[in-house]
Order: structure tokens, then sequence, then C-alpha cells
């Protein structure tokens, strides 16, 4: 199965495709420690967000590289972390990226969109622990659906 | 009286302990060879036992290709895990049934029958508009430069199943 992430056999890959990628996804993922009450739900859907990232980087794997996660803490200051994601994605608009996505569940991020040189994808929580195994599966595979559609409209528009 | 009571000469008893020794050690030998011969009857009965009841049934299959998502356990050493898979399934113009990989030939996204609505009867891939004809053959021009893989598949009790995808052999 093809695969693009930032791993050595998927990289040997990328270099050589290099002109047909042209898109790539960073998934925002905010942890912590400190409120026992939330720790297992927050988990959970960084769970589910690296299950989603894996879904739909395997339908589009030839056109964009999975950048490794962006981690911070969940109280962490927005407005500092946003200067720190600029600068990520700085070095790879340097290189020929024309579509930089973030992936997140953490809605703080939205305020910040326009800051962030990028376009931002923010996925409401709708996949919970009390979900049968089955149903989880066929909801990430339809917002993965939808994600894929959303994405194709921005390659649509550099045609 | 003293014949009947030793049938076997002396040398008659060599002769009989070496063809049976030496036929011992010629039968050993010939065990690995013969293992080797008849090793891809073998080897054909066990991918056999690899194919996977797709849960659809024969009687499903239509002449308008269809997505089947499954999945199998693949075990990489001691490490096991479920690992997805998907095919397009139809039956051609014979009433023979196609199993297609949708794993483009190009860089590997996932293709879909008529996902362009500029291409009907094609395969359709989203990430540099890579084309196959409903055979899985990619149309010329295109990036793709194979045909998608096919399935090997076989029929059960009236139920599918598949198993690897082989590339195509004329690429």
């Amino acid at each position: 199965m093809y695969t693009m992430k930032w791993i050595q056999q998927d990289l040997q890959q990328y270099v050589q495709a290099k002109a047909y990628v042209d898109t790539i996804i960073v998934p925002l993922i905010p942890f912590h420690f400190s409120d026992d009450a939330s720790l297992e739900k927050d988990a959970f859907q960084r769970e589910v967000l690296s299950v989603f990232m894996r879904e739909l980087e395997k339908e589009f794997s030839g056109r964009i590289l999975l950048s490794p996660d962006y981690h911070y803490l969940k109280s962490a200051d927005k407005a500092e972390e946003v200067k720190r994601v600029r600068s990520w994605v700085e070095d790879s608009w340097a290189q020929p990226f024309h579509h930089i996505f973030f992936m997140t569940v953490d809605s703080s991020w939205k305020k910040f969109e326009q800051d962030m040189n990028g376009t931002l994808i923010w996925l409401p929580q709708i996949v919970t622990e009390s979900m049968q195994f089955s149903e989880r599966q066929s909801v990430v595979h339809s917002q993965v659906q939808q994600v894929g559609e959303f994405i194709r409209s921005y390659w649509e528009d550099d045609k | 009286m003293s014949e009947d009571k030793r049938p076997v000469s002396r040398r008659q008893f060599l002769n009989y302990t070496l063809t049976g020794v030496g036929g011992f050690m010629a039968a050993g030998l010939m065990v690995s060879p013969l293992r080797m011969a008849i090793d891809p009857v073998l080897q054909k009965e066990a991918a056999d036992g690899d194919l996977t009841n797709v849960q659809l049934a024969e009687g499903d299959i239509t002449n308008e290709p269809q997505r089947i998502d499954w999945e199998i356990d693949q075990v990489d050493g001691w490490y096991e895990s479920k690992v997805s898979k998907t095919a397009w399934v139809y039956k051609d113009d014979n009433g023979d049934i196609v199993a297609l990989s949708p794993i483009c030939k190009h860089l590997g996204c996932v293709v879909s029958w008529e996902g362009s609505e500029d291409y009907p009867d094609q395969f359709y891939c989203p990430c540099h508009d890579g084309r196959y004809y409903k055979d899985g053959m990619n149309v010329p021009g295109t990036p793709p430069t194979a045909g998608l893989d096919i399935y090997e598949h076989k029929i059960k009790n009236g139920m599918l199943f598949l198993g690897k995808a082989q590339p195509r052999e004329e690429a």
C-alpha cells in the first residue's frame, strides 16, 4: 500500500515524485496532563484524528504529503502557537507546495485562521467513545470523503 | 539338511543388506528434491487459503463496477494488524467477474469509477487526472503507465472471495 508520510521509505518516493506532490497536511494536536476529567476524551480525539489522517492520506497519497504532527499544550496561548505554526509552514511554502492544510479537532484555532498562512480544516468531534467500532469506521469514512472533496476543490482551482 | 537350516548364504545376506541400506539412503536423498518438485502445488493450495470472503454474493455483482471494502489480518513478524482493502468489482461482457485494485499506477492514489463527471465509463484518479478504461487499462496520454492491478478471485458457495492484487503481465 502506498503512503506518503514523513518516514524514510515514503520520502524516497516523495523526492522522486516531487513535481506531483503539491499539498501538505499538518495535523494540529493538543495534549495536556492537567485535567484528569478530560484526559481520556482528549486522547481519544487524538486517536480519531490519526485514524482520519491515515485514511485521507491513503486516498490521496500521490499528491498529499502528511507532515509530522504539530503538538501543543491545550492551555497554551494560541496567539503564540500561531506564530510557531507560521514558522513551520513558511519552510513548507519555500518548497514547491501550493496547498497547505491544517487538520484539527480543536475549535479554538478557528479564530486565528486568517493568520495561519494555510487553510484550516476543523473537524467537529463527531466520533465518540460510545460508538460501535463499525459506526466509527463509517463516520470516519464519510468524513474522509467530504474532506477529500473539499481538498479536490482547491486542486480544481489550479487548473 | 544343513542347506535347509541355512537357506541364505553369506553372499546373499550381504547383498540383501547392502541393497536395503543403499535403497534407504537413496530414498532419503530423493525426498528433498521430491518436496521441491511438488512445492508449487503445495504453495498454490496455501495461496488459495489466503482468499478472503468479501461478503458479496455472486448474484449481486452487476455490469456496473461497485466498490467493495474489506479487512484482512496482516501478520508482519510478531506484529498483527488489520489492513483495509478495496476493490472495484463487476462482470464483463462475457459474464466473467473482474476485480480491480483501486490503487492508481501513477503514484498510488485511490481511483473511483466515474470519479469525474467529464469522463463517464472510466476510472478516474483525483490526484493527477489519471484515467482507466472499464477493463482497467490506462488511457494513453494520462499519467499512469500501466493498467490497474487485478485481484485473484473465486466463487465459493455463491460468495466472492478475493486474494492478492497482481500486476498485469503485459505491462
